[in-house]
């Protein structure tokens, strides 16, 4: 079919209102993923020997377990790697409320639905002598901050 | 009510000088013009309908009514959401009685609208109407049940935020399947859903704000302009489906004297609903308070942390894998709702209850198929435990293509496709499957409603879980 200018502007103007939506669509969809996310990734949680000794002790501001011995010191992630309830510890290890999960002591899954192993977050010591757990670093299990 | 204004019995001299007024009452009439000037008699037959749809939008108007009020008092703020909603219980006069309608409307309405599909399922309503009316029903369930969900935050107490924690990690719950392939630091749908949905990586303002906007502008809109075209739908399908679908044009023809006239026959029936609807919400809200827990916790989980009612057939079906029974499984029965009328156009069945004898055979078989295998698998995880407690270390990979959800699923798809083989029917097969996991949904949530405690053990009753 021959182009008349007719054909062509209406054609034009449907390619820029295609455009221009598409536009407006993404650009208001995009507000609703936000860029950053505000969360503390190094957080400090006290000097060491403020923690008990053979103990999980659960740090609730930041949703995890320090395990401290008389070797060192280990941080695991209180949340359930299946749908985020908080984990509760017992002897055999760790339990979650909301659909049974249970994981071992080195946060391993020995039964129910969760997916992945609990994250171990590095340790380290700041300079005021407050422990600083790294959650943007995970560790081995069985790797300590030593701290004697 | 005198006797001149009762439907057509009288002589034709009278009615034709009713005629004109009972049709002007409704055409003239912005509000009653949803209605046609006249139905067809078997229309009005309580043990077709049951009034299931007009319920719902009964209950839907008493939500918007009573959730403005509620809206006059609640602050949608994490510091203030709490102690705003105490205050509606204990200070604002008759606040706790609108909360309780609010409530038990929203529980009600989730219930009825199960019914409600049922209903047009069995009846075959949706094989006389166009395809789309009942994808708009479909799509009003999944709407609703967004509403209830969004709705269930607010409160902002210890139950609504692990539930909307765990339901936002349902929404995350695509990073199993990207975790197995290992993927999901390039490319994490399950995160990107879960932050489109709260905002953020853990429940907290955004997500309270979110399912604010959501829960009183947003989808009440949507659900009230799907009402629109719902019933505008109704009327350009020729009225409620009823049997005789061949026969149907005889009805349609001008003058027929077959219908009768809608004001005042359909608007007394209407006003007994309502009225009824809101007697019972009335009694149950003055004798039933919602319940309020503590303020959220976000450093301690509820335990056991169990979603509204009509979420627990979910919440079991995630205990066994969060992907395949929180996304999948309820993806799939969608698509099976959403293409029903697609599969099954087998229009001689429009407007009986079942399709007859061989429907309501196949139903009762369906169901005690379902009830049966469903409760197998679900005695075996009870009893015995699933692949992880026989196999140590097993991969999340099987755990999450074999577990009851899905095996459930797969039988029922292989009975319908059976009963599809024998009848050489359709309908048949599609009543086979949508009984099959309609039943399995209620068994499902049964057990998450009745029999599951902390650490979503199994109990045979409340009375026997540990003191914790």
């Amino acid at each position: 079919m021959k182009e008349t200018r007719r054909s062509f502007i209406r054609k034009g103007a449907a390619i820029f209102a295609l455009a221009a939506g598409a536009l407006a669509v993404f650009t208001l969809l995009r507000q609703l993923v936000p860029r950053m996310i505000g969360q503390k990734k190094r957080v400090k949680v006290g000097k060491s020997n403020t923690f008990p000794v053979d103990t999980f002790t659960y740090i609730d501001e930041h949703k995890i377990y320090i395990y401290r011995d008389h070797e060192g010191v280990k941080a695991v992630s209180a949340i359930c790697t299946h749908l985020g309830c908080i984990l509760e510890i017992d002897e055999d290890g760790f339990l979650c409320p909301c659909h049974g999960s249970s994981y071992n002591r080195s946060g391993e899954v020995l039964s129910g639905p969760a997916p992945r192993a609990l994250s171990w977050y590095q340790v380290s010591k700041a300079p005021d002598g407050q422990l600083v757990i790294d959650m943007t670093r995970q560790v081995k299990p069985d790797a300590k901050f030593l701290t004697t | 009510m005198d006797s001149q204004d009762r439907g057509n019995i009288q002589p034709e001299s009278k009615v034709d000088g009713n005629r004109s007024s009972r049709i002007r009452k409704i055409t003239k009439n912005f509000f009653l013009h949803i209605h046609s000037t006249r139905i067809h008699p078997d229309n009005l037959k309580p043990t077709y309908t049951f009034g299931l749809g007009i319920i719902l939008g009964f209950l839907f108007l008493i939500l918007i009514l009573t959730g403005v009020v509620l809206m006059m008092y609640y602050t949608p703020s994490v510091e203030r959401a709490y102690q705003s909603v105490k205050d509606i219980v204990f200070i604002v006069p008759g606040g706790r009685l609108i909360r309780n309608i609010h409530r038990w409307a929203s529980h009600g309405m989730v219930f009825v609208l199960f019914l409600h599909l049922a209903r047009v399922f069995y009846t075959g309503a949706y094989l006389k109407s166009s395809k789309l009316n009942w994808i708009i029903g479909v799509s009003m369930l999944v709407v609703t049940l967004f509403l209830s969900f969004s709705g269930y935050l607010l409160p902002w107490d210890q139950l609504a935020y692990w539930a909307v924690t765990i339901g936002s990690n349902i929404a995350a719950s695509a990073r199993e399947l990207t975790d197995l392939i290992g993927i999901t630091s390039g490319f994490d749908v399950g995160g990107f859903m879960k932050r489109i949905l709260i905002g953020s990586e853990t429940v907290g303002q955004p997500a309270l704000s979110r399912f604010f906007t959501l829960h009183v502008i947003f989808l009440p809109l949507t659900l009230l302009i799907l009402t629109g075209v719902h019933f505008w739908r109704i009327r350009k399908d020729g009225g409620l489906s009823r049997p005789g679908y061949q026969e149907s044009n005889r009805d349609d023809q001008p003058g027929s004297e077959g219908r009768i006239y809608t004001w005042p026959a359909v608007l007394w029936a209407e006003l007994a609903i309502l009225l009824s609807v809101s007697a019972i919400l009335l009694v149950i809200a003055f004798v039933v308070d919602a319940p309020l827990l503590e303020r959220a916790n976000p450093a301690f989980a509820e335990n056991p942390a169990k979603s509204p009612w009509y979420f627990l057939g979910i919440q079991e079906l995630v205990s066994y894998s969060a992907f395949s029974g929180g996304v999948i499984i309820p993806l799939l029965f969608l698509i099976f709702l959403i293409s029903i009328p697609f599969i099954d156009r087998e229009k001689q069945y429009t407007g009986v209850w079942f399709s007859g004898s061989q429907g309501l055979r196949i139903t009762f078989y369906s169901l005690a198929v379902s009830l049966i295998v469903t409760l197998a698998l679900l005695f075996v995880i009870v009893q015995f435990g699933w692949l992880r407690d026989w196999f140590p270390g097993m991969s999340q990979a099987v755990v999450m293509v074999i577990n009851p959800a899905t095996l459930s699923m797969l039988f029922y798809i292989l009975w319908s496709g059976w009963v599809r083989r024998r009848t050489g029917s359709t309908r048949m097969a599609s009543i086979a499957l949508f009984t099959a996991s309609l039943a399995g949904l209620v068994l499902f949530t049964a057990m998450g409603i009745w029999f599951r405690g902390p650490n979503w053990e199994f109990f045979w009753s409340r009375s026997d879980w540990p003191v914790i």
